[in-house]
């Protein structure tokens, strides 16, 4: 069973998000903001991260970076309500950007595929 | 002693006949016998007519010689000679006496006259010299208003003899007597007081041209009235002063008015008007735009010499200052009318265009004559003489001026000539800057309408990003009651009830709460409020600001400091305004702060002004000119156009308060803005 962090401080969503992906066999862990995410990813292995860009105290850029500064392979989609942070250049580090929709079926499919991709690798 | 000799022989002689009347009678006493005694009758008698004839003889030699001499005297007297030749020879005796006192009154007279016509020449030599050393030109007219005298210096300068003038009427002299003159004579006449005509335009019937001030006065000459006109030439001062007059009078006019009739009008009448160049007839051709024709544009000058005479004889010199395009009498309608339909190719061969191309003033003397002048140009000039002179403007030709003297036919000097050349290139000048200026207002007014696009653009982008701002800020809540309203659908099929449906619903209305609280923050920041000015608590404004921007805050990692007032006093403003103002600075602060960074919006109040600080740990401005910050267009962003603080300061004043920037000590800036507390 895949194991996924999601990282979002909004609890209702956070919590939807977990929910709704453990509906489709997901092991899934919450953070609460990008401080919490690079803890949880030293100290644990997972197979994707689904993180939120803005979030108090670390942000999900600056938390992409230190993530990926320990661990380049592990798969990180950016789940985010804002379109315009894919001017950053940081982001596209990441494995997907993906804006946040009512239809989580985008989502599900990316995490399948970074899943999958990285399993055949 | 031979005098007396001789008067002695003289008195001897005179003698003779008593002396032979004396000796006969002596013979005749002595005769014994006086029988023959009829000897004595005729010898007595012949002796006596001798005697008689020897006193006429000698009257005749005394008297009539000292008479002669009389005469003489008397005639000499009558002549102004008072002096006596020989007064020895008069004799002796009482006419010596009366010789002698007449020759020294007659010393004694020639004395006093000879003082009197001294003094009488040195006057005379005085007052001639005061006459030559004059440089003006004078003349006197009788009552009658003929000419008495007129000084050298007049006949000299209009080439006249004196027995030729004397006895004329100044019709007779001046080719047309200006009116004015004519009236001013007749002010002088019938008053005592001297009269003074300052540049007055004459023309002798030879041709001379010369413009004067005249001075009118009336003299008394033994009972009889005569007129004194003195005529001080005034045309070389004139024609030295010409150019700067000229040009003031062109770029005066020139400046007031843009219309390039106008500008055309006034350098036509400035070669016209009589204390400069003083030609009949200016016509002025242009280039046009494609520079493939050349095109009369403007003509000034009468069609007729009887016109000619009506406006020479009306206008002063001076009066050019006061000529008007469209107030002057449209004298020379023909002239225009033909000019205005004049056309020319550049292609074409002909003077005109040659002077163009050859940048030459052209000088013809004699148009018949010329084989340079085509039938054309010698129909539309219909004179001999002309000069054709090119504006050139920048060393390129842009056109013609072309003048003559057609109804005086005054021949055109090369002092003129040289003059026009130098008028012709301020003229041009003149027509290029009128030209540059109406390009440079079209320019203008380009700009104006890009500036008036560019802050549309600005407008729309607001709206864009204000547009994005909010579709994000609803999206997250959006999202999240989606998903839940979906998991409860999802569950309850089949009849089912969701096991947790009634947490998601408590989840869903949260979020629909959140989304209220976010539209109604954005329709603070749009709706118009009913009262314009009202009294607004500026923490409020400021919270309203600080909420609508939260999540940028969160999102740049910048620090929102609110340091606000307590029970701060309420100010009467436009709340909308003030918020745009707070938003405007805010995000300008945002902008510039980077992540980490601290802004601190602060409100206080003193006893006038409401004050509000907005401070950021940015990048600070330029010391040395803070203010720019706030002008138009002002930025050093890659986006945006530098409206937002132009705006903030615009508000601000509409409010009667001030904006000032300043750069914090450490890093960053604070803007201070005081807004007047009500009295």
């Amino acid at each position: 069973m895949s194991r996924l962090l999601i990282v979002e401080d909004e609890k209702n969503q956070r919590e939807l998000y977990a929910l709704e992906l453990q509906d489709e066999g997901y092991e899934v862990d919450q953070a609460i903001n990008g401080k919490e995410a690079v803890d949880m990813v030293k100290n644990n292995k997972y197979d994707a991260v689904i993180m939120d860009i803005r979030m108090p105290e670390m942000d999900g850029i600056e938390a992409l970076g230190k993530i990926l500064s320990r661990d380049k392979k592990i798969p990180i989609i950016i789940y985010t309500a804002y379109s315009n942070y894919k001017s950053n250049f940081m982001t596209w580090t990441a494995d997907a950007y993906i804006t946040k929709s009512l239809n989580m079926n985008e989502l599900k499919d990316k995490i399948r595929e970074v899943i999958t991709a990285r399993a055949e690798a | 002693m031979k005098r007396d000799l001789k008067l002695l022989a003289v008195l001897i002689s005179f003698c003779i006949p008593d002396i032979l009347l004396l000796l006969f009678i002596i013979w005749f006493i002595r005769q014994p016998v006086h029988d023959d005694m009829m000897i004595l009758m005729p010898v007595c008698s012949s002796l006596l007519i001798l005697r008689y004839a020897f006193m006429i003889i000698y009257y005749k030699y005394f008297y009539s010689a000292r008479m002669n001499i009389i005469d003489e005297i008397i005639s000499d007297f009558r002549k102004g000679k008072f002096s006596v030749k020989h007064p020895e020879e008069i004799g002796s005796g009482v006419f010596r006496k009366i010789m002698k006192e007449l020759t020294l009154t007659g010393k004694y007279l020639d004395e006093i006259v000879t003082v009197q016509k001294n003094e009488i020449d040195t006057l005379h030599e005085f007052y001639n010299s005061i006459v030559f050393s004059i440089s003006s030109f004078f003349m006197v007219l009788g009552d009658d208003e003929k000419i008495v005298y007129a000084n050298d210096g007049f006949c000299k300068k209009f080439r006249f003899d004196r027995e030729e003038l004397v006895g004329k009427r100044i019709d007779d002299i001046f080719y047309f007597v200006n009116a004015r003159l004519k009236g001013a004579i007749m002010k002088v006449k019938s008053m005592n007081k001297p009269v003074v005509l300052e540049q007055t335009h004459l023309l002798s019937v030879n041709k001379i041209s010369i413009i004067s001030d005249i001075k009118i006065s009336k003299i008394l000459v033994r009972g009889k009235n005569q007129i004194v006109v003195i005529l001080d030439d005034v045309t070389t001062k004139l024609k030295k002063d010409y150019q700067i007059t000229l040009m003031s009078h062109i770029s005066g006019s020139f400046q007031k008015d843009l219309k390039i009739e106008m500008v055309l009008y006034n350098i036509l009448t400035a070669v016209t008007s009589g204390s400069g160049l003083g030609f009949n007839r200016a016509m002025l051709f242009l280039i046009d735009e494609e520079g493939k024709a050349l095109t009369g544009m403007m003509a000034v000058g009468p069609d007729s010499l009887e016109e000619a005479i009506e406006i020479w004889s009306s206008i002063s010199s001076q009066d050019i200052k006061s000529l008007n395009y469209e107030s002057s009498p449209r004298e020379g309608k023909k002239l225009l009318n033909s000019v205005l339909s004049a056309n020319f190719s550049m292609n074409e061969d002909n003077i005109f265009i040659r002077s163009l191309n050859n940048r030459e003033i052209i000088h013809i003397y004699d148009s018949l004559m010329d084989e340079n002048v085509d039938n054309g140009i010698k129909e539309l000039m219909d004179v001999r003489e002309f000069i054709i002179v090119p504006m050139m403007a920048m060393n390129n030709p842009i056109g013609l001026i072309v003048v003559d003297n057609k109804f005086n036919l005054v021949p055109i000097g090369n002092d003129s000539v040289e003059l026009l050349g130098i008028f012709a290139s301020q003229a041009a000048f003149s027509i290029e800057s009128h030209n540059k200026l109406k390009m440079v207002e079209q320019e203008k007014n380009k700009i104006e309408q890009r500036i008036d696009g560019i802050v549309d653009t600005e407008k729309m982008a607001a709206v864009g990003r204000i547009a994005a701002h909010i579709s994000h800020e609803i999206r997250n809540p959006l999202v999240t009651m989606g998903g839940y309203a979906r998991r409860i659908m999802l569950q309850s099929k089949g009849g089912a009830t969701s096991q947790n449906a009634e947490k998601y619903a408590e989840i869903i209305l949260k979020e629909s709460e959140r989304l209220e609280k976010i539209l109604s923050n954005v329709m603070d920041f749009t709706k118009p409020s009913k009262s314009i000015r009202a009294f607004n608590n500026i923490n409020n404004i400021i919270e309203d600001t600080a909420n609508l921007l939260k999540n940028i805050f969160l999102e740049k990692r910048i620090e929102l400091i609110l340091k606000l007032e307590k029970d701060i006093p309420f100010v009467k403003s436009d709340s909308i305004q003030l918020k745009q103002v707070m938003l405007n600075l805010v995000q300008n602060s945002i902008e510039v702060t980077d992540p980490g960074g601290i802004i601190e919006i602060i409100s206080e109040h003193d006893s006038e002004h409401a004050v509000i600080k907005v401070r950021d740990t940015g990048s600070g401005i330029n010391e040395k000119d803070p203010n720019i910050v706030f002008e138009p267009f002002f930025t050093n962003k890659i986006t945006g156009v530098g409206l937002g603080l132009a705006i903030v300061k615009k508000i601000i004043n509409e409010h009667n308060g001030k904006i000032e920037v300043r750069n914090r000590e450490f890093c960053g800036v604070e803007f201070t803005i005081r807004l007047p507390l009500p009295v």
